[in-house]
């Protein structure tokens, strides 16, 4: 007898009467065939939104930071929050692949490789805006800490701002390595099937020459290993980074000590619900439903309503903390900017509350954590709930600072700033259909991985051992070593 | 074919060493009374202090015990069913601590003691306008409702998961199928752990002990205190693990349920880390008098080598030693470890508590660990009575072949 055992209570992770070859064929199948009109539809969207959002920027950089509606009290806005969204939403592949390798989790093969590639194209999406954000952008380099002959201009150490930098750029990297180093034996496979010359000769140079073989295996068991083990402090640390931004400052409703784990919990509830909107897309599109399966969803949906729950504690413990402090200022932004539904940015913090705080709560129930609609429904909700997060923070908190004479006046965005944004969409959905169209969206070598445990006529075929006496097959499996 | 053995009988070692400690425990409080619990207002709040501080740490730490339980259960994880039964026994002590804890608190509360709860003396409140303001919050009444709901909750919704998971000692589950059995647990779980969030997880920390220093404040609070009793009770559970193996039970319960335990030990005492660091950093970056005034005497003044200890203990030492996976297979290390860790929150909690009620002058000596002793000599009896009286193993919990097969 083998150690192969799962539990009937659990779900399959992959359903129908699948072989290894079927395995192959099912998602390698999509790259090779033409694209449909859909994909060429959405596809074509996606690149207008990216044409209207490099219009947009051409813009600012010719004309200046002027074209955005930023002031002096409001001097960061919709750009530093769609940076922080964007940051947050690249949380959740690092987390599925890395901390729930760690985990031993079977359910992350499923879901795991798109979620990565949606990590690095989301952090992608995010670098953006802090770049453009400079103004003259052609001294971006200015960041890089080197041996320069521009005197006492140097980076400055004390600043979050810059430790942004290397986290953020640390962060993409190993992402980025990680994914890389997971699709390699895919591409392989995509090689070994490729009936064209051009297309064998591509996804060779990608494969790096993949054999296959036991050694090939055993090194890239260790470096996913290495890989999770490394990138495990980065999921929590650029979020942390991030929240830092904020948290050293001495602004009311920035400096407060909760902010980096809140931050982080608030970075993997957005990416949750943002590879919940993409995946039940894909596996439709696709016809994957047997690999990415309403037991993935769920999976994921009870990740949402955790890391929900756990930022709305912080919301609560900040609110609360505002008025225990009895600090006036602390007092006044949590309580009169943010709780006050009448007073200007009101709506933002309600808004906030309602899609991050009350609405996830639906997903205590199994039979909505279960359903297509109120999940695709509900990733978008949060999603919006996490960008009002990221405005209430910045705008908030900026508008009426210490000096009442430097209050602002209400801030909304312009159209190039809201351009921008959609621009970043555009961004995120080319590289998005691309990566679909070309690449497994599942991981191929990983689903076999967990093929024979977790697969449904695998399961069947140890049912047998469900109602067997525990001692008994403890006994028996000491002998079978 | 040898059946597990599955009745845990004491050992009388084990008896007369639970009662040594209790007795250790008592004769220091009976001196320390006299001592100190006789003396002057600043006697008194020290006395009563370090007994705070113990009772707090072991009602937390055996409640985080319930914790893992239930957190896990939510997971649908499988391994922990070969050695449930100890975390299931050790938090069987939060009633019993949970009340030392009351009646301590209670006590310190009532006899408005000016160097324990400050915002408990009217006269006070009345000439600070801050803590006027934090009255809605800091009064007797909210304080003693809250504490009594606290402990009274995580008792009774920990006595219920106990209670389930003794249906998976029969093979009718309580008429339950396996589907419905876990149906039940990850209600019950559920309960908890809301319950847990609303208490360890925000305003406990904040009543119990932030509220020391009545002034002072800092969001993170709780969760960094949650971050020290998970960690601690992580490496009490490898501890009667450990025990038990050695004593020849837990036959299921492998150098892999282990080695899972010690990963806990181990990326908890990171995640400890970062907590304190994330509050630390932001406190001292800002450098705003309201806030750093807590870390004043701490960093700079008598607790500064407690300070650098704690960190020492419960960050360096867990990383460099529990990092090599043969580590966290190895009993000695283990144990040695788990108990390191153990004290090392220990110290921390005796940093915050003490820190706050003697600034000037550092306590700690015989009388705090005379006390400890006695927490510890009732915590082995406790939870040695709690593993006899129950079979050690849930012959017929749904996911125990899991983790009789669990490799990590």
């Amino acid at each position: 007898m083998s150690l192969k055992y799962e539990s009937q209570l659990r779900e399959p992770l992959v359903y129908g009467n699948k072989t290894y070859h079927q395995v192959t064929e099912d998602i390698i199948r999509p790259i090779e065939a033409k694209p449909s009109k859909l994909w060429y539809i959405g596809f074509y969207i996606a690149v207008a939104l990216l044409l209207f959002g490099v219009y947009s920027i051409y813009r600012e950089v010719t004309y200046g930071i002027g074209q955005w509606n930023l002031n002096k009290t409001i001097g960061w806005g919709w750009d530093i929050t769609n940076f922080v969204w964007w940051v947050g939403i690249g949380h959740a592949g690092t987390l599925i692949s890395a901390i729930l390798l760690l985990f031993r989790q079977g359910w992350r093969t499923g879901v795991n490789r798109a979620a990565e590639a949606m990590t690095i194209f989301a952090v992608m999406c995010a670098g953006q805006f802090p770049i453009w954000h400079m103004g003259r952008v052609w001294m971006a380099f200015f960041v890089m800490p080197y041996p320069n002959s521009r005197g006492p201009l140097w980076v400055n150490f004390n600043s979050p701002l810059l430790w942004d930098v290397f986290a953020i750029s640390t962060y993409f990297t190993v992402s980025l390595l990680f994914w890389y180093s997971g699709l390699i034996p895919d591409f392989a496979t995509v090689r070994d099937r490729a009936k064209t010359k051009l297309r064998k000769h591509l996804y060779g140079i990608a494969s790096f020459g993949w054999t296959g073989s036991t050694k090939h295996w055993q090194r890239h068991e260790s470096l996913s290993l290495v890989l999770a083990g490394l990138s495990t402090p980065l999921v929590l640390s650029v979020h942390t980074i991030v929240s830092f931004d904020f948290a050293t400052s001495v602004i009311p409703g920035w400096h407060t000590t909760i902010f980096p784990p809140y931050f982080v919990a608030g970075a993997v509830f957005s990416g949750f619900a943002m590879v919940q909107s993409l995946m039940i897309i894909v596996r439709k599109v696709f016809g994957m439903e047997d690999y990415v399966t309403m037991g993935h969803i769920e999976a994921m949906n009870k990740v949402i309503v955790l890391t929900g729950s756990i930022v709305g504690i912080a919301y609560l413990t900040e609110l609360f903390m505002g008025w225990y402090s009895q600090n006036k200022y602390e007092g006044y932004t949590f309580w009169y900017s943010r709780a006050n539904l009448f007073s200007p940015y009101g709506w933002s913090y309600w808004g906030m509350m309602a899609c991050n705080v009350l609405s996830p709560q639906i997903f205590w129930s199994r039979k909505m954590r279960r359903n297509l609609y109120v999940t695709f429904f509900m990733s978008v909700i949060v999603n919006i709930g996490m960008w009002f997060e990221r405005f209430v923070i910045i705008v908030t908190s900026i508008y009426r600072d210490y000096l009442p004479s430097s209050w602002s006046v209400y801030y909304s965005p312009s159209t190039w700033e809201i351009g921008f944004y959609l621009g970043s969409f555009g961004l995120f959905f080319t590289c998005f259909f691309l990566f679909a169209k070309y690449m497994p969206v599942i991981a191929v070598a990983e689903i076999k991985y967990v093929l024979k445990i977790s697969g449904e006529s695998y399961k069947d075929d140890m049912a047998s051992i469900e109602n067997k006496d525990a001692e008994q097959f403890g006994h028996e499996m000491a002998h079978a070593h | 074919m040898a059946s597990i053995r599955e009745q845990f009988e004491i050992p009388s070692k084990m008896k007369t060493w639970a009662y040594a400690l209790i007795g250790v425990g008592v004769v220091s409080f009976a001196i320390g009374l006299f001592t100190k619990g006789m003396g002057t207002e600043e006697e008194k709040a020290i006395f009563l202090g370090t007994i705070m501080y113990n009772t707090i740490f072991w009602t937390l730490v055996c409640n985080a015990s319930m914790f893992f339980l239930c957190a896990t259960t939510m997971a649908w994880a499988g391994w922990p069913a070969a050695f449930r039964r100890i975390p299931e026994a050790i938090s069987t002590m939060v009633p019993i601590f949970g009340s030392i804890t009351l009646v301590v608190l209670l006590y310190a509360v009532f006899s408005h003691n000016p160097h324990i709860y400050h915002w408990s003396i009217d006269s006070v409140v009345a000439n600070d306008p801050i803590l006027k303001g934090k009255s809605g919050f800091l009064n007797v009444k909210f304080f003693t409702i809250w504490s009594l709901l606290a402990v009274g909750l995580w008792s009774f919704f920990g006595y219920r998961m106990r209670q389930l998971s003794s249906m998976a000692d029969d093979a009718a589950l309580g008429g339950m199928t396996g589907a419905q059995f876990i149906k039940q647990n990850t209600v019950r779980a559920a309960t908890f752990l809301v319950w847990f969030g609303l208490t360890v997880g925000s305003t406990i920390h904040w009543l119990w002990m932030m509220s020391l220093d009545a002034h002072w404040y800092s969001t993170m609070y709780s969760w960094y205190n949650f971050a020290s009793t998970f960690v601690s009770g992580m490496a009490l559970i490898a501890l009667w693990l450990i025990y038990m193996k050695n004593k020849g039970y837990m036959e299921y319960a492998t150098n892999e349920h282990l080695h899972d335990i010690a990963k806990f030990m181990f990326a908890f005492s990171i995640f400890w880390t970062y907590l304190w660091f994330s509050q630390y950093m932001l406190i001292w970056y800002s450098n705003q008098p309201e806030e750093i005034i807590y870390f004043k005497h701490r960093v700079q003044g008598p607790y500064k080598g407690i300070f650098f200890l704690n960190l020492i203990i419960n960050f360096v030492c867990p990383v460099i030693i529990l990092m090599k996976r043969s580590s966290k297979r190895n009993y000695t290390l283990v144990t040695f470890m788990a108990v390191l860790i153990i004290f090392g929150h220990w110290i921390d909690y005796y940093q915050e508590v003490m820190g706050s009620i003697s600034k000037n002058h550092v306590t700690l000596g015989w009388f705090d660990f005379g006390i400890l002793s006695f927490f510890v000599g009732v915590m082995i009896f406790g939870v040695s009575k709690a593993l006899a009286s129950k079979p050690l193993v849930p012959k017929y919990h749904p996911f125990l072949k899991e983790s009789i097969i669990h490799h990590t």
